[in-house]
């Protein structure tokens, strides 16, 4: 069994104007030492599924209906709690997006990284705080004892994310959720974060669930992509699977909308037309059918399941039924 | 900080001397003098006590005195009171109202946080709503109004009890505060109350405790730690400004209840024209007032690390 275990995972969302669905039956797994991508555009459900998981969506409007998880074993949607402890900060920790709001505006660095130290190896605050210095250095900020007296506005926005990573491994999880950790950040910020990241997971070998839209980080970090869209998996499988042997026409669309090192007429880049199906009343068939160039008869009426193909490569597409003739081939010429 | 505090200090004595030249020049335009009064004075006794108490120099000579005599802290004496002086007065009556100021400040304080936190936390269930509907009423009725109803309540309960549960009027000990103290403090209350709640809801939905979740700090601490002293930053910013409609509020309060503070003699003062006290109590209060809120602002940089002082 994988470290984390998500299987057939259903959100929704309770809202004046209906019910939205915004997570879809999404299963992923992730083991040790692994690093997973969920890739997607906004509102395709990302964030939702990994922080419904962690039970940090509010509850209500937002419900799970259907679906397990587990880690190590342990239903983790039934309870929080393994052995007595919280998960949260212990056995998975997590880092947003935007660094500059995700820290507490009155406490100081070092306070709020002690504290789940504090929380969950009961830790007094001295020792606490002489380990946020120590995770301070660890994450490569200059004079971490002096910093770690400082506050958030103290901090740039780079400095500030590798705040939060320090927080969140403080307590050496054996997950490590990042919610588009460099989205808000410059580029070469962004290369600096990712790369302490992965250096940090080379030490500890935790397991990193990462959140993106851009699948040049995906490219850099990643050992298995899962392509999210409309609260669905539309693709999974290794990085050189989903990267070079595509099997979804979305997956397909995205890559043709990625600005490439290349120039010439034949490297414009393609926009997928259209927009993403209404989440309160999804679509009976396939929720990409209205967008997709291969659309068929059968995509409007019925919603495939994943099809395996080798490797644990798995596309949720009709082309790959043993009835369609559109083979892999003509997938790629199109 | 130390530079930031004696330049609010400066800025503070500007700005009791505004206030001390323009009730000085105020006070003389309204008609009448501390001669006017039921008991007619004969012109010969009149410029023999305004001589005695310089009223018969020309005014900026009087402003002069005023002036220079203040700045040594020595108020001047009262013109109705038996020649008493104006500190000794206020030395008397201040600390009733101050006593009386600090219990409303705390109810306000105390009750604006304490209320607010609740609504927001029972959001749109009943205690909000009713929370709510006492707030309205606490921001629209005048104190006089609630100081009124308040002792007609007193009188009410005393008489089903049969004995005096709570002195309606006067003073003395704790018993003769709790009441007025509390109608005192009625309207900022209210007002801390919707301006807490607003920022409560409005932390609540904050990426950090969004993060202090993440981390698995148990909610009651999230609340403590991350929540509410983050959704208190506004409260603080709008205490300095409540000591002073506390104050006012004191002046009407104190005489309703019979309370011998410093506001009672103010208002008497004015009917009286006793301008050495009106004068002694006006800059007095001025000073206090900017006294408050340079310490607020303290209090609020030394609660948010965000506010410098510089």
């Amino acid at each position: 069994m994988a470290l984390l275990e998500v299987k057939n995972l259903h959100v929704e969302f309770t809202t004046y104007g209906g019910i939205v669905h915004a997570v879809r039956g999404v299963d992923f797994s992730v083991d040790e030492g692994e690093t997973l991508a969920i890739v997607g555009e906004s509102g395709c459900g990302k964030s939702v599924t990994v922080q419904s998981i962690m039970g940090l969506i509010p509850m209500p409007p937002g419900r799970i209906t259907q679906g397990t998880a587990h880690l190590r074993g342990h239903d983790i949607i039934q309870s929080k709690i393994i052995d007595g402890k919280d998960i949260r900060g212990n056995f998975v920790g997590m880092i947003f997006q935007d660094p500059m709001s995700s820290l507490n505006p009155t406490m100081t660095i070092g306070a709020q990284i002690a504290e789940p130290l504090e929380v969950h190896r009961g830790q007094s605050h001295r020792d606490a705080m002489r380990r946020a210095t120590e995770l301070l250095d660890m994450v490569q900020i200059p004079e971490a004892a002096k910093r770690a007296r400082q506050y958030p506005f103290e901090f740039s926005g780079g400095m500030l994310q590798r705040s939060m990573i320090a927080m969140a491994i403080a307590c050496e999880p054996l997950v490590l959720i990042a919610d588009e950790p460099s989205t808000a950040l410059d580029v070469t910020i962004q290369a600096q974060i990712l790369d302490l990241v992965k250096s940090i997971q080379k030490e500890t070998g935790m397991a990193i669930i990462l959140i993106t839209h851009d699948l040049g980080v995906v490219a850099r970090l990643a050992d298995t992509v899962s392509v999210m869209y409309a609260g669905e998996v539309m693709e999974a499988g290794s990085v050189d699977d989903v990267f070079y042997r595509s099997a979804h026409p979305y997956t397909l669309g995205l890559k043709e909308a990625m600005p490439t090192n290349q120039t010439g007429r034949s490297r414009q880049l393609k926009p997928i037309d259209g927009s993403p199906p209404d989440l309160f009343s999804p679509p009976t068939g396939c929720s990409y059918a209205a967008r997709c160039p291969h659309t068929m008869e059968v995509c409007l009426e019925n919603n495939p399941n994943a099809f395996p193909m080798q490797d644990g490569h798995q596309a949720k597409c009709w082309l790959h039924h043993e009835e369609c003739d559109v083979v892999a081939e003509e997938l790629h010429q199109a | 900080m130390l530079w930031y505090t004696t330049k609010r200090l400066i800025q503070g004595i500007i700005t009791v001397w505004f206030i001390a030249t323009a009730t000085f020049w105020a006070m003389h335009q309204v008609p009448g003098d501390p001669f006017v009064g039921e008991k007619a004075v004969s012109p010969e006794v009149e410029a023999n006590l305004k001589a005695k108490w310089g009223l018969d120099k020309p005014p900026l000579e009087q402003y002069w005195i005023f002036l220079t005599n203040m700045g040594q802290g020595d108020f001047g004496i009262s013109f109705a009171q038996e020649s008493r002086s104006v500190n000794d007065i206020i030395l008397e009556r201040f600390p009733v109202s101050a006593i009386l100021g600090i219990l409303a400040i705390v109810f306000a304080g105390l009750g604006g946080v304490l209320y607010g936190a609740l609504t927001a936390l029972y959001r749109n269930q009943w205690p909000d709503v009713l929370i709510i509907l006492l707030v309205i009423i606490g921001i629209s009725v005048p104190s006089f109004v609630f100081a009124s109803v308040g002792q007609l309540l007193l009188v009410i309960i005393n008489q089903i009890v049969g004995f005096t549960l709570l002195p309606v009027a006067g003073w003395g000990d704790i018993s003769h505060m709790l009441v007025p103290a509390l109608v005192l403090g009625l309207g900022t209350m209210a007002f801390l109350t919707r301006l807490m709640r607003s920022s409560m809801l409005e932390i609540v939905s904050a990426d950090f405790i969004r993060t202090a979740r993440s981390k698995g700090v148990p909610a009651a601490q999230v609340f403590s730690r991350h929540q509410l002293r983050n959704a208190v930053l506004p409260v603080i910013t709008v205490l300095g400004p409540s000591v002073a409609s506390i104050t006012t509020g004191g002046f009407v309060v104190e005489n309703i209840f019979g309370i011998p503070g410093l506001g009672q003699s103010f208002v008497l003062a004015v009917q009286q024209s006793d301008y050495g006290v009106i004068m002694g109590t006006t800059v007095f209060y001025g000073a206090f007032l900017v006294l408050m809120v340079i310490i607020v602002d303290l209090l609020y940089a030394w609660i948010d690390p965000r506010v410098r002082l510089e």
